[in-house]
């Protein structure tokens, strides 16, 4: 559609100077509106190839997580005493994935199930994350001064610490709750926020300073109004690829947290959790356990990458399309 | 030159004490504590483990314990007691009649859990971590370089369409989720290589001992040959994560040092390829290289923590997870100073290297 209004619009000017007589017939609906600056972005980003495929995947993950656990709820099954097979069972029609050791689950199950919480968590702790550090970014870089210094020492002190250590120590405080996916979510919101808040500095210290900022302080528009409507919709666009790259991070710093067995608590299955599991049948050999799981782990990482890609691609004025 | 240096190492003074004041909190504050180890022990009594708590100073409020860390308090005394007995100031040397606690006489403290000196018990589990991070970034840094500069010669062509997916793939992929993969190929599946600690057993004593370095002496060949068949697969999990990123940090660089007026000048005088890719591009693009790679270093040392985890190593990422577990403050916080302290340093010594090597850089 705004394929076809582009070429009226492009043909409308030219007409509409010769000056058509309105009674000719010729009924011309010339439609001149311009397309937003998402409807641009969009329009690049269907031409990066893999962002698309990205896309694509993250909907059918998603689509998993969300419709997978309805088909296959999450289950320990007490095995019949003939199906006991200490190391669990390979792939087969019946279980796609294959069938963990010890209490024979099955592999698909537990995957689809750990989608639920892993990509719930990533996305969550993500929007903490960002929320926090837009905040922060966005009062440093406007009020500027005291605020500013005193907001990016606390950020210099965050990103020296060996933030893994950090996250691990921290996890003891949850450790013992039984239902403790909220309070992993909100550790990991609470370390991810340090890049969002630079870059939002950033983007405000140079947006702040252009003519329709003063215009808008000229015509008395309140501070508040001035942060939210006037300069982050204009840094919204490096803000959105920022977050896509904490979601894949995210995903990945949980199942390590909770491989190591720091993390949600092992009860819920999670991609890290069902992983850690994994390693005590390791030497079984039985490669379906692990395999499947990291596979979904690297999908979903890849696929979030490949968007955070095409966006930058799309918002970057400088890239052609 | 001189005066830079020491104006960044006394601007880094202030920082690693806000991170060990910051570290410390979190650490005291996270519920359960060193006498955890005693909870499922009938025979310890309640007021064994009281004498436990008080002997080790963690009855104490958390200003007070870190005012001893730091050995400017007095541990032989209740509450904030600057002063030692004979009335002179703790943080003082012990010479002149201070204390001989804390960051101050530069002692780490003793381990809680097996009573044994910070300093020494770091120290020994640094060696398999500088092994294992050692040789996997020797390995690291060369891969690195060669995939990447070939990447960039040959642009767009099949290896480095390759090698963009490879590093693609790289950045997607959980560590440890590689380490669980080999372990299960080549340890459990083919039986080539021994999957978990630095030595086997069978051989050679335990690594570390002076039984193992007798035995080392006797027949280095056979204790090499051991400590590298254990070696490979930690290695492989190590390198292959880092590579994806650095490949790409380097491929980058190459094709910006291509790019310049100063390469195609050298072109134009009629210099080999060769000469114009390897002596005027390569050493230019590897300026941010070293850089970069000179950053990751201190991570080494902690980032190994899941390598060795998963593969039984016993260097300092599997001491971290012991004390994070036994809530071992006093060893956790040496290794964590230790690498805030590596990370100050390799920053400094980047931004040093980096205006030696590169004549452009002012400062």
């Amino acid at each position: 559609m705004s394929q076809s209004s582009l070429s009226t619009a492009a043909a409308g000017p030219g007409s509409s100077g010769t000056g058509a007589p309105a009674g000719s017939g010729a009924d011309y609906e010339v439609d001149l509106r311009s397309l937003s600056q998402f409807e641009l972005a969009w329009r690049k980003f269907k031409q990066h190839r893999l962002a698309l495929i990205g896309l694509g995947l993250l909907f059918l993950i998603a689509l998993a997580a969300i419709v997978g656990p309805i088909f296959l709820p999450y289950q320990n099954v007490p095995p019949l005493p003939d199906k006991i097979v200490y190391a669990g069972r390979p792939p087969s029609l019946a279980h796609p994935f294959g069938e963990t050791g010890g209490l024979q689950a099955d592999v698909l199950m537990l995957v689809v199930n750990g989608a639920r919480t892993s990509l719930f968590l990533g996305v969550t702790s993500m929007a903490i994350g960002v929320g926090i550090g837009t905040i922060v970014g966005a009062l440093a870089g406007y009020l500027g001064g005291f605020v500013d210094n005193l907001l990016m020492r606390i950020v210099d002190v965050m990103l020296s610490l060996p933030l893994l250590f950090v996250i691990l120590v921290v996890a003891q405080f949850f450790r013992d709750a039984r239902d403790n996916v909220w309070s992993i979510i909100i550790v990991f919101g609470l370390f991810s926020w340090m890049g969002v808040a630079r870059l939002v500095r950033s983007l405000f210290l140079s947006i702040r300073e252009r003519e329709f900022i003063e215009a808008a302080r000229a015509v008395g528009v309140r501070d508040r109004r001035i942060i939210f409507r006037h300069i982050l919709p204009n840094a919204l666009s490096p803000i959105v690829v920022a977050a896509s790259l904490i979601i894949g991070g995210n995903i990945i710093s949980e199942a390590f947290v909770s491989f190591l067995g720091f993390g949600i608590n092992p009860s819920t299955p999670t991609w890290g959790n069902v992983l850690s599991n994994s390693l005590t049948f390791i030497l079984v050999g039985n490669w379906w356990w692990p395999f499947f799981p990291g596979f979904a782990i690297i999908l979903t990482v890849l696929a979030v990458n490949f968007v955070g890609d095409g966006l930058r691609d799309a918002f970057d004025p400088r890239s052609r399309a | 030159m001189a005066k830079y240096v020491a104006r960044r190492l006394l601007q880094a003074i202030p920082v690693i004490i806000g991170i060990s004041i910051v570290i410390y909190s979190i650490l005291l504050a996270a519920p359960g504590g060193p006498e955890q180890k005693f909870a499922n022990n009938p025979r310890i009594t309640a007021a064994q483990k009281a004498k436990f708590i008080a002997a080790w100073g963690l009855d104490q409020p958390i200003p007070v314990q870190y005012c001893r860390w730091m050995g400017f308090c007095d541990p032989k005394q209740p509450g904030i007691a600057l002063l030692t007995k004979s009335g002179v100031p703790n943080f003082l040397p012990a010479a002149l009649g201070g204390g001989d606690n804390g960051m101050a006489h530069l002692s780490l403290g003793f381990s809680i859990d097996s009573g044994e000196d910070v300093a020494t018990r770091i120290a020994r589990a640094a060696l398999p971590t500088a092994i294992l991070a050692g040789t996997a970034l020797v390995i690291w840094i060369l891969l690195a370089i060669f995939l990447g500069v070939v990447a960039a010669i040959k642009r767009y062509s099949l290896f480095d369409q390759a090698a963009t997916v490879f590093s693609y793939v790289g950045f997607a992929m959980p560590t440890f989720w590689l380490g669980l993969m080999l372990i299960v190929l080549f340890g459990s599946t083919l039986r080539w290589l021994p999957v978990s600690g630095m030595i086997d057993a069978r051989l050679s004593p335990a690594f570390g001992t002076a039984d193992y370095w007798t035995y080392f002496g006797a027949n280095p060949l056979a204790a090499m040959g051991d400590l590298l068949r254990h070696l490979i697969l930690p290695v492989i999990t190590l390198v292959a994560v880092s590579v994806a990123g650095d490949s790409r940090f380097v491929r980058a660089s190459m094709l910006e040092a291509l790019g310049q007026d100063y390469v195609r000048t050298a072109r134009a005088k009629g210099l080999p390829n060769r000469v114009v890719t390897f002596r005027h591009a390569l050493r230019n693009a590897l300026l941010p290289v070293v850089t970069n790679i000179g950053l990751e270093i201190p991570f080494l040392f902690s980032g190994a923590l899941v390598t060795e985890t998963i593969f039984s190593w016993p260097g300092i990422g599997k001491l971290t997870l012991a004390t994070i577990q036994s809530f071992d403050y006093t060893v956790l916080m040496g290794i964590l100073m230790i690498t805030a302290l590596l990370v100050v340093l390799a920053n400094l010594i980047a931004d040093v290297l980096y205006a030696v090597v590169d004549p452009r850089i002012k400062y």
